[in-house]
C-alpha cells in the first residue's frame, strides 16, 4: 500500500461509504457532508473500520476522527495517515 | 408483599478486593484507573483500564478446582463469600431451599472464550479443553455460588449488557417481595479485560485514551473495568428478627427498553425506568436525595442521562445529588450495577455521597449537581442507581434508608 495515489484513495473511500449506506457511489460527491448523506456515528465507526482494513492504517482513537464533516475531510485524513505511515 | 433488606455486601474491583476497600476508595475519590497490564501494550491502541490488581486466584481457590472456574466466576465467588459472611446468614432451617441466586454478566467467561479462540484460530488446534463450555456459560457464576453454599432455590444468570447486574438484583428483589424466595444472593460479575474483547471495544470508539470524566466538557469516553459485586437480600422481617445489620432497603425497580437504537441511548426510555422505580418505592421527585448515575463518560450517555433525570424529576432534578463512580472503578459492564449498588447501599448506611472523580468542567448540556471530586456528607434517605445498556435496556434500582 506504499504507492497509493490520491485518485485511488478517493474512489476507495467513496466505495466504502457507498457500501455502508447501500447507495450508488456515482451519486456521492467529495463535497458531500456526512450529515447530509445520513452518516450517523455508528456508520462512521463502521467506515473507519473498513478504511483501516483497506489501507492498513490506524485511525487514532481520540475523538477527532468522529468530528469529520465532509467526504473530502475523510480523504484528506486518510491521505495524511498513509503519508505518515510511508514516511515512518 | 414483603419489604426487602440488604444485609450483606461483597465486592472486588479496581478499588480493592473487598466491599469496604471499594467503598472507602470511592469516598476518597481515589481512581483505580491505570495502565493495562493484562495485555501487552503494543497490541492495543487504548492503554488504560480499571483492572482488579494483585488478585492471586490460588489464594482463594483450590488449584484443582480453579481449572474449571473462569475469572468471571472467581470474582463472583469472592464477592459472594464476603457478602454472605457479612450478612451472617447460615441458610439453615430450610432457608437454603428458599434462597435465590441471580448473578448478571454481560459476556460470561470472556477469558475462556479468548483462550479457546487463540487455540483454534491462532494455533490451528482442533481441540478445546473439555470444560470450556461449563466455564464460559453466562450462568456459570450463579451455578458456582449455589454449589459452594448448597443453595437450592431459583438460580440463573441474567444478561442485558451494561444493565445485567441491575436486572439481576431487581429480579431477586421482586422474588423476595412477592414471596417466591426468602433470601437472595445477587449481583453481577465481569472479567472482560482480555485481548479479543478489548479489540472489540476499541473498534467501537467509545473508550477514552486517558481517563474517565463523566459529565465533563472534555470527556473522552468510558474506561473499561472489571470485578464483581454481590448483595445478600432478605425479607425485612427475617432480618429484623435475627438482629441483622441492615444497610438499606431495596424499595423499587424500574425496567424499560428503548426499542430504538443498538448504540444511541434514549432519554425517554431511561426516564420511564427512573419513574417506575420511584413509583414503586413511593418516592416523590423532591424526596429523592442521591443518584448513582450510569455516567459512563461517553459523549452520548452523559447528555441522554442528564435529560432523562430532568424528564423524570422535573424541577426537583436541580436539587438531587448525582455522581458517577465509574470515574473510579471503571465501567464493569455486567458487574457495573452491582459495583454501584454496593456503593449506593453504603452511601445510605454512612450518609455520605461519593464524588464524580477526575471532574474538570461540566458540559453545558450536563447541568446537574455531579458532586465534583469531593465526597459530600449529607442526608441520604433515598437513592437511585441507574443502568442503561447498549441495545436500549434500562434498569433502575431504588434504595431507601431504614428508619
Amino acid at each position: 500500500m506504499s504507492e497509493v495515489d490520491t485518485k485511488t484513495v478517493e474512489s476507495k473511500i467513496v466505495e466504502i461509504v457507498a457500501n455502508q449506506r447501500r447507495v450508488d457511489p456515482a451519486g456521492l460527491s467529495l463535497s458531500d457532508r456526512l450529515e447530509d448523506i445520513e452518516i450517523e456515528s455508528i456508520d462512521l465507526v463502521e467506515i473507519i473500520f473498513a478504511i483501516e482494513d483497506e489501507f492498513d492504517i490506524d485511525v487514532p482513537q481520540d475523538r477527532d476522527a468522529m468530528k469529520l464533516d465532509t467526504l473530502q475531510d475523510v480523504v484528506d485524513g486518510v491521505q495524511r495517515l498513509i503519508n505518515e505511515k510511508n514516511a515512518a | 408483599m414483603h419489604r426487602v433488606a440488604i444485609t450483606g455486601l461483597g465486592c472486588i474491583s479496581a478499588l480493592g478486593h473487598d466491599a469496604n476497600s471499594h467503598w472507602r476508595s470511592a469516598v476518597e475519590g481515589v481512581s483505580g484507573i491505570g495502565p493495562i497490564t493484562a495485555i501487552p501494550p503494543e497490541k492495543l491502541k487504548i492503554h488504560v483500564a480499571a483492572e482488579v490488581k494483585g488478585f492471586d486466584a490460588e489464594k482463594h481457590f483450590d488449584p484443582v478446582k480453579l481449572a474449571v472456574i473462569d475469572p468471571y466466576s472467581q470474582y463472583a465467588l469472592v464477592a459472594a463469600r464476603e457478602a454472605i459472611a457479612d450478612s451472617g446468614l447460615t441458610f439453615d432451617h430450610g432457608l437454603h431451599d428458599d434462597t435465590a441466586v441471580i448473578i448478571g454478566t454481560g459476556i460470561g467467561g470472556a477469558k475462556t472464550i479468548n483462550e479457546d479462540s487463540e487455540r483454534i484460530f491462532g494455533q490451528g488446534k482442533i481441540r478445546t479443553p473439555p470444560m470450556s463450555i461449563p466455564k464460559l456459560m453466562p450462568s456459570a457464576a450463579a451455578s458456582q455460588v449455589t454449589m459452594e453454599y448448597g443453595l437450592n432455590g431459583p438460580a440463573f444468570g441474567v444478561t442485558s449488557a451494561c444493565s445485567s447486574a441491575n436486572h439481576a438484583i431487581g429480579e431477586a428483589y421482586w422474588m423476595i417481595k412477592s414471596g417466591r424466595a426468602r433470601a437472595a444472593v445477587t449481583g453481577g460479575s465481569e472479567a472482560c479485560l482480555v485481548f479479543g474483547s478489548m479489540l472489540g471495544w476499541q473498534a467501537l470508539r467509545v473508550l477514552s485514551v486517558d481517563t474517565c470524566r463523566p459529565f465533563c466538557i472534555d470527556r473522552k469516553g468510558m474506561v473499561l473495568g472489571e470485578g464483581a459485586g454481590v448483595l445478600v437480600l432478605e425479607r425485612l422481617e427475617d432480618a429484623q428478627a435475627r438482629g441483622a445489620r441492615i444497610y438499606a432497603e431495596i424499595a423499587g425497580m424500574g425496567m424499560t427498553s428503548d426499542a430504538g437504537s443498538l448504540t444511541d441511548p434514549s432519554a425517554e426510555g431511561a426516564a420511564r425506568a427512573i419513574r417506575q422505580a420511584l413509583d414503586e418505592a413511593e418516592i416523590a421527585p423532591e424526596g429523592l436525595h442521591y443518584i448513582n448515575a450510569h455516567g459512563t463518560g461517553t459523549g452520548q450517555n452523559d447528555v441522554a442521562e442528564t435529560k432523562a433525570i430532568h424528564l423524570a424529576l422535573g424541577e426537583a432534578a436541580s436539587q438531587v445529588a448525582v455522581s458517577s463512580t465509574k470515574s473510579m472503578h471503571g465501567h464493569g459492564l455486567g458487574a457495573a450495577g452491582a459495583l454501584e449498588a454496593v456503593i449506593t447501599a453504603r452511601a445510605i448506611a454512612d450518609q455520605i455521597a461519593p464524588p464524580t472523580a477526575n471532574f474538570t468542567m461540566a458540559d453545558p448540556e450536563c447541568d446537574l449537581d455531579y458532586i465534583p471530586n469531593a465526597a459530600r456528607s449529607m442526608t441520604i434517605d433515598t437513592a437511585l442507581s441507574n443502568s442503561f445498556a447498549f441495545g436500549g435496556l434500562n434498569a433502575v434500582l431504588a434504595f431507601r434508608r431504614l428508619h
